[in-house]
């Protein structure tokens, strides 16, 4: 009796702005897929078969949103450490026994008929993990000596995903760990100093690799995919040319759009990675510009629910769950967004619940659980 | 708890603000990209996904007087070879029974494949212009031929060969002077032009209008779908006012009497042409040059020695001799001065002169062709009398001569639609002079400068004594020369001797065969200068007449008909017993007239020329003939009439 109460206690207390934000996204995704899919470069009907998988990872994934809205947080955090643990052995099998996107980097795992990205489990490990990490050392993270236990813990998975190699997703953990370490109380002034002096390292490595043939360990081709958004007609027929049409099928779009499956820069394959890294353009170039933004709005209420409910947790725990969740899926958005109109690299992740992807779609429907979870949890007297 | 809790809020808001800042940028892009540059990507989408295919449009064909085709066009079949994706291993059978069936090893056609750009989609011209028997059986077998394409290209096609090759003129790809000067009407690179001939004067009805397909391509350039299709507009059709069989027999008659003449010796005939008109109208039935060259050549690209033969040749056979060449008339100009001397009174119909076999004036002796006796105007035509003509000539005077020459249209041209006419020349005292003065100028204007240059140079360093004395030397040598010069520029005035050549028709006079076909017919339809023509009618695609020539008269001759009648019986006799061109019509069941010339070159052999007309009583055609180099009118020139005139009149040969 008293479960089924809870459990509606549950139901009532949901940030229903957010669940219907996030089911929006999830249907034009869906939507916006379909018309990806069926004009996809890869042969016979393997489109549809993309569409089935999508709507399988949506179904798993609300699945594992509902497992993580109601597991408490509280007792979801004694299983961290085995969580990361977990999370850990699969990237090691990914790099040992794993499959392979033809051209790209080896980060799948098998599991029967499915395939599964162990780096999407982790990324959520990571957050759980990280959270409790940090809440045990509140107030203690002034040096930057308290941090590195932090950045160790990050860094191993980070390591092991960026062997892949996966720098997009290797990048998010960074995200995660500013976004966590700062509301955990880290020294603002320290996060920025050590956040800028990492990217104007990075930016100097590459300018003193290519001008100076410095050592470097990333491989050309991820070097170019970094640098070619500054001046993509530098190559426009073959580095360049992924950005460009990019850039035409959003600007092509206009405001309206050129109407669903009507994108000639989708339908007719100028579009590259269509259904998965470029998906965004697939949808400003057939929605115009009011499909786009609605986007990016229905984006921005699911941040802005997601870091209310990181405000308004009742311990700190929850707060850097939730500072994780919207960290991470931030950076998605800024970066596919960002890199789809051309002004960010181009590194491959996902638009969270929107682009082809069934492991990160689970992974993103069962973060968002966690928020609700938090969410629901805010009040320590309700139960 | 409660500090933290403030210091937590404070640090939330800073995370919204952050998050609102990139989804300002981001927003900020996105419009940026969709609502400011909208218009450039959607020019830049379309450029990419449309492709304008450009169907050339049948070019206008060309019919001779009685509908049959001289210039039609045929399909040219190309075949390709276009990569869908294939690897080496499963392009191996396509090639090799691609190259069983072209005749072709397959290392040759590796080898185009290798050359040529790797890409995906792209057609790889294999073979050009192959024929019908290879096209089916390639689509026979395009099941086992993924990938193999024809295409095809309408293509300019000659049923008879040279036939008329000098008027037809030829196609051939644009050239960039004229791209430049013709790209408002739309022409592009790689487009046809027509480059000489009809093809080239009425390239504009010729041409037609291009069509186009409009079709959407993937990022590969395959077609996806078509977008529309513009249905190309055939050109239109000429129908000329040639008769083949006249053209055809024009044709064989030069080329016969050259080769025939080259046998018996004279070595310097290689070249011929004819001119046939109506004389009731002015159109043309044959215009004949020979040697002629075959059109055909340029549907493929010419080789080398090809070429080299054609551009370099000296015999020119891109020359349209009939129209472009200029001719010393010879005797053929007789009438001229006969009718000069008659419309002016200088003589009449009984006037006669005794020719004792030459003529003499001024102590100079000027030979005739035989000894005639007592001649008069008509007898004169008809044995060609020199020693008449130079007589009458002489009393008549070069102005009234050169002003009847002017009625007839020599000297001018005459205003036919093929480019690159010939004017022609009727000396006059200024030509003479001009001519004569720029040969004394070539001659002695050096000799002048030498002596000049000589002693300028010596004059400084010399000695007073000295000085005079060079001056006097110089004087001297430059009076040498002047007396040189003198002797020479006596012949920059119009002499006598002029006047007897004009006579004569030899010296400066230059006609084109044109125009002496010309003059023929004006004699014969009793004074009517006509235009001459060539295109009756012009047929648009939908089988309507655009344009239908009608007879265009320059003007009425102006002379009288009994003058005329005078001339026509003289020409009448030449080809009855006793004529200069007996030998040719003495079987010829058609009353005919005519007037055989050999005009004097100077250092080689005379040109050969006749001109006709027939039939006498009701003149319908007037031919005219030269032979270059072919010794004389009546024996090089006059056959050839004779053999357009059966063909004219259906006679067997």
């Amino acid at each position: 009796m008293g479960q089924i109460s809870r459990h509606r206690r549950v139901l009532k207390n949901l940030d229903y702005t957010l669940i219907l934000a996030a089911m929006a996204v999830v249907g034009l995704g869906l939507v916006t897929v379909t018309s990806a899919i069926q004009v996809t470069s890869l042969p016979g009907g393997a489109g549809i078969g993309f569409l089935w998988k999508q709507i399988l990872g949506i179904v798993l994934g609300m699945t594992a949103f509902v497992f993580f809205l109601f597991w408490r947080y509280e007792e979801l955090s004694r299983y961290a450490r085995l969580l990361y643990a977990v999370s850990l052995v699969l990237l090691l099998a990914v790099l040992a026994v794993g499959h392979s996107a033809p051209g790209g980097a080896q980060q799948w795992l098998r599991f029967g008929p499915l395939m599964f990205q162990p780096s999407e489990f982790a990324k959520l490990a990571v957050i759980i993990g990280l959270a409790v990490l940090l809440s045990e050392r509140e107030g203690q993270l002034n040096r930057f000596r308290d941090l590195l236990p932090a950045f160790v813990y990050v860094g191993v998975p980070m390591a092991l995903i960026l062997a892949q190699p996966d720098l997009g997703t290797a990048l998010v953990f960074i995200a995660i760990t500013l976004g966590m370490l700062f509301v955990a109380g880290a020294n603002p002034l320290l996060l920025g100093g050590l956040t800028l002096a990492g990217l104007s390292g990075v930016v100097l490595w590459i300018w003193a690799h290519l001008n100076h043939g410095l050592w470097i360990p990333l491989k050309s081709y991820q070097i170019t995919r970094l640098t070619i958004f500054l001046d993509p007609w530098s190559d426009w027929q073959k580095d360049g040319f992924q950005i460009i049409q990019s850039q035409i099928a959003i600007g092509a779009g206009g405001l309206w759009g050129r109407g669903l499956f009507s994108g000639t820069q989708n339908q007719l394959n100028f579009l590259p990675e269509q259904h998965t890294d470029f998906i965004f353009s697939v949808l400003a170039e057939e929605l115009g510009f009011v499909g786009a933004v609605s986007l990016l709005a229905l984006f921005f209420i699911i941040l802005y629910r997601g870091l209310r409910i990181a405000g308004q947790s009742k311990d700190l725990t929850g707060t850097l769950m939730a500072t994780g969740v919207v960290s991470m899926l931030a950076f998605h958005v800024l970066i596919t967004v960002g890199m789809t109109t051309g002004i960010m690299p181009v590194i491959g992740i996902t638009l969270p619940l929107f682009s082809y992807g069934p492991s990160s779609m689970v992974l993103t429907l069962a973060a968002l659980g966690l928020l609700g979870n938090v969410w629901v949890r805010r009040q320590t007297i309700v139960f | 708890m409660s500090v933290d809790k403030k210091s937590l809020t404070k640090k939330i808001n800073v995370l919204i603000a952050i998050v609102a800042v990139i989804f300002v940028v981001l927003a900020g892009r996105v419009a940026h990209l969709q609502l400011l540059e909208t218009e450039r990507y959607q020019t830049l989408a379309r450029e990419n996904s449309l492709r304008l295919i450009t169907i050339s449009a049948p070019r206008g064909e060309i019919y001779d007087r009685n509908g049959r085709k001289l210039v039609g066009n045929r399909p040219l079949y190309t075949v390709s070879l276009v990569n869908l994706g294939q690897d080496r291993g499963e392009l191996e059978p396509v090639v090799e029974r691609l190259a069983a069936i072209l005749d072709r090893t397959p290392g040759e056609i590796w080898e185009a494949v290798d050359n040529q750009s790797p890409r995906r989609y792209e057609p790889i011209r294999l073979a050009r212009d192959v024929s019908l028997d290879i096209v089916s059986r390639i689509e026979e077998a395009q099941l086992e031929l993924p990938g193999v394409l024809i295409d095809f290209e309408p293509m300019r096609e000659y049923p008879y060969g040279n036939l008329l090759a000098h008027a037809l003129g030829y196609i051939r790809e644009i050239r960039p002077d004229q791209l430049a000067r013709h790209r408002a009407d739309g022409y592009r690179l790689g487009d046809v032009f027509g480059q000489a001939g009809l093809e080239n004067a009425r390239e504009r009805e010729l041409r037609g209008i291009p069509g186009a397909r409009q079709i959407e391509v993937d990022v590969a350039g395959r077609p996806v779908r078509s977008l529309g299709v513009k249905n190309p507009v055939p050109g239109h059709d000429l129908a000329l006012t040639i008769d083949f069989e006249v053209q055809r027999a024009a044709e064989e008659a030069l080329a016969r009497i050259v080769k025939n003449l080259q046998n018996e010796g004279h070595r310097d005939c290689r070249a011929a042409s004819a001119a046939v008109i109506d004389v009731r109208s002015g159109a043309v039935l044959a215009l004949a040059s020979h040697p002629a060259y075959g059109p055909a050549v340029f549907a493929r690209a010419l080789s080398a020695e090809q070429a080299r033969t054609l551009f370099t040749s000296p015999e020119r056979p891109f020359l349209n001799r009939a129209i472009q060449s200029t001719y010393p008339p010879g005797s053929v100009f007789k009438m001229v001065v006969a009718a000069a001397a008659l419309e002016g009174g200088i003589i009449d119909r009984r006037f006669t002169v005794t020719d004792p076999g030459y003529f003499v004036h001024q102590r100079q002796r000027y030979g005739c062709l035989g000894v005639h006796g007592r001649v008069d105007v008509v007898q004169g035509i008809q044995v060609s009398c020199n020693t008449f003509f130079l007589t009458t000539g002489l009393r008549t005077g070069p102005a009234n001569i050169s002003r009847m020459a002017r009625e007839f249209g020599l000297g001018e041209k005459s205003g036919f639609e093929l480019a690159g006419e010939a004017a022609g020349v009727v000396p006059t005292a200024e030509y003479k002079r001009g001519m004569v003065q720029a040969e004394l100028d070539r001659r002695f204007g050096p000799q002048f400068e030498a002596i000049e240059e000589h002693y300028r140079s010596q004059l400084p360093g010399a000695s007073e004594a000295r000085r005079d004395e060079l001056k006097r030397e110089w004087e001297r040598e430059k009076a040498k020369i002047q007396a040189q010069y003198d002797r020479y520029a006596w012949d920059l005035q119009w002499r006598d001797y002029d006047t007897l050549n004009l006579s004569i028709g030899q010296g400066l006079s230059h006609y084109t065969p044109l125009q002496l076909a010309g003059y023929a017919g004006a004699i014969a339809n009793g004074g009517y200068l006509y235009r001459p023509y060539m295109v009756q009618r012009v047929t648009g695609p939908d089988g309507r007449v655009v344009k239908e020539a009608v007879p265009e008269l320059r003007r009425k001759v102006s002379i009288s008909p009994e003058t005329l009648d005078i001339l026509r019986e003289g020409m009448r006799l030449v080809n009855q017993p006793g004529g200069t061109a007996y030998g040719s019509f003495f079987d010829f069941p058609v009353a005919s007239a005519g007037k055989t010339g050999t005009a004097e070159v100077w250092g080689r052999e005379n040109h050969g020329l006749y001109v006709a007309f027939a039939p006498f009583e009701e003149p319908e055609i007037a031919v005219a003939v030269v032979v270059e180099h072919g010794g004389s009118g009546s024996r090089a020139a006059a056959p050839v009439a004779r053999a357009i005139m059966n063909a004219y009149f259906g006679f067997l040969t």
